[in-house]
């Protein structure tokens, strides 16, 4: 297991150009780790290109049941949307492995990306799983906020509500948009970590 | 990577169950066939859930004032699973929502001891494989006879290493109340589910959170086996769940490492699973926790100490073989190797003028004891590697070896008193210097096969060591305690001013040797008294003939000697004979098995079985009863029989008074007990009950005193 994932990520790692630890947790309050990504476009997108504005990180993959609780209900655009008048980027990245479920290839993420009214500036797909590794992205959906200055604020659940049923979302505390509301308000995230639920991310290794 | 198979929980008297279950399923079945077809809807919904669940009552009547246990049995199709309370990284899960008459209150949910799923780092804590939930429901003493619909509404999570797929059903049941006199029948599949949930550990655990590192420190006899390990926390943020867990045994305690996720409690709580469906549920508060005594296991693979680098693994190796050597070298004072080593030292101090051939036979003697100590190190590994059970004291453990070892020591002691002579092995009466290097080494392979059994429990630590080292530092660990046992040899060889100090060998040594034999027969009479333990006065009894012919052989072939005859061949071939004839006719397992129930009735407080027919029998009769239930993983338990229960004040006052004892074993899972034991508020041992005549039962406090048990009585 450990060869196999130092193998598959040496050679994300050349792919990518940036070394980067392995499946190694990030803390809040440090310096989260920098990484590239390409996009459904087929475009490379660098997370410290966006130093200065507040990053929102989500991991999708939309065949899972709590992925689809949140986009059928239209809560996870809602949040993309207010989070982007807030000037906040919000990266939506996919580790789902070739094969496993929810993966997906630039065209196939655009077309759903389209359907479901994504709000989010990025799609980025990281099939070798070598970025949700190192945030030790562990389900779908599992959120991270970035501060300005680089630093990780927030890791967990979207909410405190762990079901797959729609009707829950009504009267859960959105922990994703209160952090945003708390930054822009210039304080501190009150609620900085949350236990993340929904399906396992689809690794390939 | 792979994961784990199936749940063990159910699969004892799998057969039984699955009748059972066939059974059950078709009565549901047609009952489901005889209800209106809107029921059937749901159903038909239902058998498309890949975790189909099924809620069952262990009894359908109940009494007012009773409690009732139900199970959500589940069925989890082939790949798919379920999920433990905590699921751990990803997973969620079941949730239930009842609906429940005035009067009727439903109890935290019991998990079976759960499996551990590790997909691509996302740890998961399943159940593949049928399992069942528990929720006891308390039915208050105002509810009046008649029907209680009971139902429920629940929702858990259904995974396959692939996907996951979020699933509900509302289930019902309906019960009946039923007045205290009626007749109250029992679902044995129950015993089934009970049997997989953990029992409760009883005493308090600790546990600490430093440097990112969380430690567990659990109470628990040094005496029982357990495979790996694993805890299973309740609760979220603490515990990196994918991370490895280390665990160190040190005495009565195991301690557990693993890497901490920064929440910080005052009080966790979990399961310690301690073997296949085995698992033993706990509370544990903040305090101190150091990772002392030996590892266990560590989490990654236990050959990366040649690889090199693993720190702890080489200090471990090097105080270990400290550990060894120190030992080895105590025991040349044990009383089986003693007579052995002082006879040889002096008849090397005798060759005092040539000190080459004193240094060459203490080599050559130090060679024996390394080979020796090292082969018995390597066949304790080969049985371990093998898949036995085996500790250090597995030598007597085993009626066989200790017949082996007891016809060693008695031939010993026969020769030292003079009734034959070794042709090789010679113990002083003759020039070193005629020994040769043979003779010593022959000696020193025999001292080391004599002592290792000897080894005193302040070696337990050391060789518990050899067990998580790699094979090569083991067997280093082990030649170790060869050098020590033979230091003293090296260093009266290598030190001519300790030998000169040596008493010079004269006519007073034949009486020294003879007198020597003393103890090597006090030792056989250890082995006796041991091996009667084991397998009782009669096996025993049979025993000593062989042992008599072993030594009748032996004086056979002294006589020889005497006349200058060689009986050596035929000699070997009759002692083989004779110790395989005595090994053969040690009594087999079952009969060793009705011996330790024989010797657990000659305790000094004798007591019998406890079931709650006899319970019943002997309340009938009016006789006081005094009922406790015990596991030997229980320290609290077998704390409390050595200072109250055990003691002859207790068994005095009791046998005055006419106590009739009854004793629960819950050391394996025993559904009669649990059953009995939760009827009496408690999940787990201990548990002391005192039964007056006529009277309701006293429950006698967790912590005994001689005292607690004798007013009892007076």
């Amino acid at each position: 297991m450990f060869y196999k994932s130092a193998i598959t990520s040496a050679a994300a790692v050349a792919a990518i150009g940036i070394a980067m630890p392995l499946a190694a947790a990030q803390k809040n309050g440090a310096i989260a780790q920098d990484f590239k990504l390409t996009d459904m476009y087929g475009k490379t997108v660098q997370l410290s290109s966006f130093r200065g504005k507040t990053v929102v990180m989500e991991w999708h993959n939309p065949g899972c049941p709590f992925v689809v609780k949140h986009y059928d209900s239209g809560n996870m655009q809602a949040t993309q949307a207010a989070a982007d008048k807030q000037g906040v980027v919000w990266l939506t990245i996919n580790s789902g492995a070739q094969g496993k479920q929810g993966h997906m290839k630039g065209p196939e993420a655009q077309k759903l990306a389209k359907k479901q009214g994504m709000k989010s500036d990025h799609y980025l797909l990281d099939a070798k799983g070598v970025v949700g590794k190192a945030y030790a992205a562990k389900t779908t959906p599992h959120m991270y906020i970035i501060d300005g200055s680089g630093k990780l604020v927030y890791q967990g659940g979207i909410d405190d509500k762990p079901t797959a049923n729609k009707a829950d979302i009504k009267g859960a505390r959105n922990h994703v948009m209160a952090a945003l509301n708390e930054l822009k308000a210039g304080k501190s995230v009150s609620v900085a970590q949350s236990r993340p639920y929904g399906c396992s991310v689809k690794y390939g290794s | 990577m792979t994961s784990s198979s199936s749940l063990p929980t159910l699969r004892s008297a799998q057969n039984i169950r699955t009748a059972l279950q066939a059974l059950f399923a078709a009565i549901f079945f047609a009952a489901l066939m005889s209800i209106s077809s809107a029921q059937a809807q749901v159903d038909l919904n239902k058998r498309e859930l890949n975790v189909p669940a099924t809620l069952v009552a262990e009894s359908e009547q109940v009494q007012a004032g009773q409690s009732v246990t139900l199970a959500f049995v589940m069925n989890p199709k082939p790949t798919w699973h379920g999920y433990w309370e905590n699921p751990g990284d990803a997973g969620i899960g079941m949730s239930f929502d009842w609906k429940l008459p005035d009067g009727v209150t439903a109890g935290r949910a019991q998990y079976p001891v759960p499996d551990r799923l590790l997909i691509s780092g996302i740890m998961n804590y399943i159940y593949k494989g049928d399992y069942a939930v528990l929720v006891n429901l308390v039915v208050s003493e105002k509810v009046k006879p008649g029907p209680l619909p009971i139902s429920v509404k629940s929702e858990w999570l259904a995974c396959t290493d692939e996907v996951c797929v979020p699933e509900q059903d509302e289930l019902s049941i309906n019960l009946q109340v039923v007045g205290p006199d009626a007749a109250v029948s029992l679902n044995n599949a129950f015993n089934d589910y009970r049997e997989a949930l953990p029992r409760q550990l009883g005493s308090a655990a600790t546990f600490t959170v430093k440097d990112d590192l969380f430690r567990l420190s659990v109470p628990f006899p040094a005496n029982i086996d357990v495979e790996t390990p694993y805890f299973f926390i309740k609760e979220d943020g603490v515990v990196d769940y994918a991370a490895p867990q280390k665990v160190n045994r040190d005495g009565d305690r195991l301690i557990i490492e693993t890497a901490a996720r920064g929440d910080e409690l005052q009080n966790i709580s979990g399961v310690l699973k301690i073997g296949q469906g085995m698992g033993l549920s706990l509370k544990a508060s903040s305090g101190d926790v150091a990772m002392s005594g030996v590892p266990l296991s560590s989490g990654g693979d236990s050959g990366n100490f040649i690889g090199g680098g693993d720190q702890s693994n080489a200090s471990l190796l090097f105080i270990a073989l400290g550990g060894a050597i120190i030992g080895g070298l105590l025991l040349n004072l044990m009383p089986c190797v003693f007579p052995i080593l002082s006879l040889k030292a002096i008849s090397l101090a005798k060759a005092g003028g040539d000190e080459g051939v004193v240094r060459r036979d203490a080599l050559a003697y130090t060679a024996g004891v390394v080979v020796v100590a090292t082969a018995l190190g390597a066949l304790l590994l080969a049985l371990r590697a093998s898949g036995a059970a085996v500790g250090w004291a597995f030598q007597l453990q085993d009626p066989r070896i200790i017949f082996v070892l007891l016809s060693l020591v008695t031939a010993i002691g026969l020769n030292l008193a003079g009734l034959f002579e070794l042709p090789n092995v010679n113990f002083g009466n003759k020039l070193a210097a005629k020994d040769g290097p043979a003779g010593s080494f022959w000696t020193g392979a025999l001292a080391a096969f004599v002592a290792t059994p000897c080894t005193g429990p302040f070696m337990a630590a050391a060789l518990g060591a050899t067990i998580v080292l790699p094979p090569i530092a083991a067997l280093i660990i082990f030649a170790g305690l060869g050098v020590g046992l033979a230091l003293p040899f090296l260093l009266i060889a290598f030190v001519p001013a300790i030998r000169n100090r040596l008493p010079k060998p004269g006519a007073w040594l034949d009486s020294f040797r003879k007198t020597m034999a003393i103890p090597m027969f006090l030792t056989s009479i250890g082995l006796i008294w041991l091996l009667g333990r084991q397998i009782g006065e009669d096996g025993l009894a049979l025993s000593l003939i062989f042992l008599l012919l072993v030594a009748l052989i032996l004086w056979w072939f002294g006589g020889g000697q005497m006349k200058g005859l060689s009986r050596g061949m035929v000699t070997t071939g009759a002692l083989f004979a004779a110790i395989i004839g005595g090994v053969m006719f040690l009594p087999n397992e079952e009969a060793m098995d009705s011996q330790r129930v024989a010797t657990a009735s000659s305790a000094t407080l004798p007591s019998e079985p406890f079931s709650e027919a006899r319970l019943a029998e002997l309340r009938a009769t009016d006789q006081p009863v005094f009922a406790y239930f015990t596991a030997d993983w229980c320290i609290t338990c077998k704390a409390n029989e050595a200072a109250a229960v055990q003691r002859q004040e207790t068994a005095d006052a009791f046998a005055a008074a006419n106590v009739a004892v009854l004793m629960g074993d819950w050391t394996r899972p025993d559904p009669v007990i649990s059953k009995f034991l939760e009827k009496h508020g408690r999940a787990g041992v201990p548990l002391y009950l005192y039964y007056a005549p006529g009277e309701e039962p006293v429950i006698l406090p967790q912590i005994l005193t001689v005292g607690t048990l004798t007013d009892l009585v007076t």
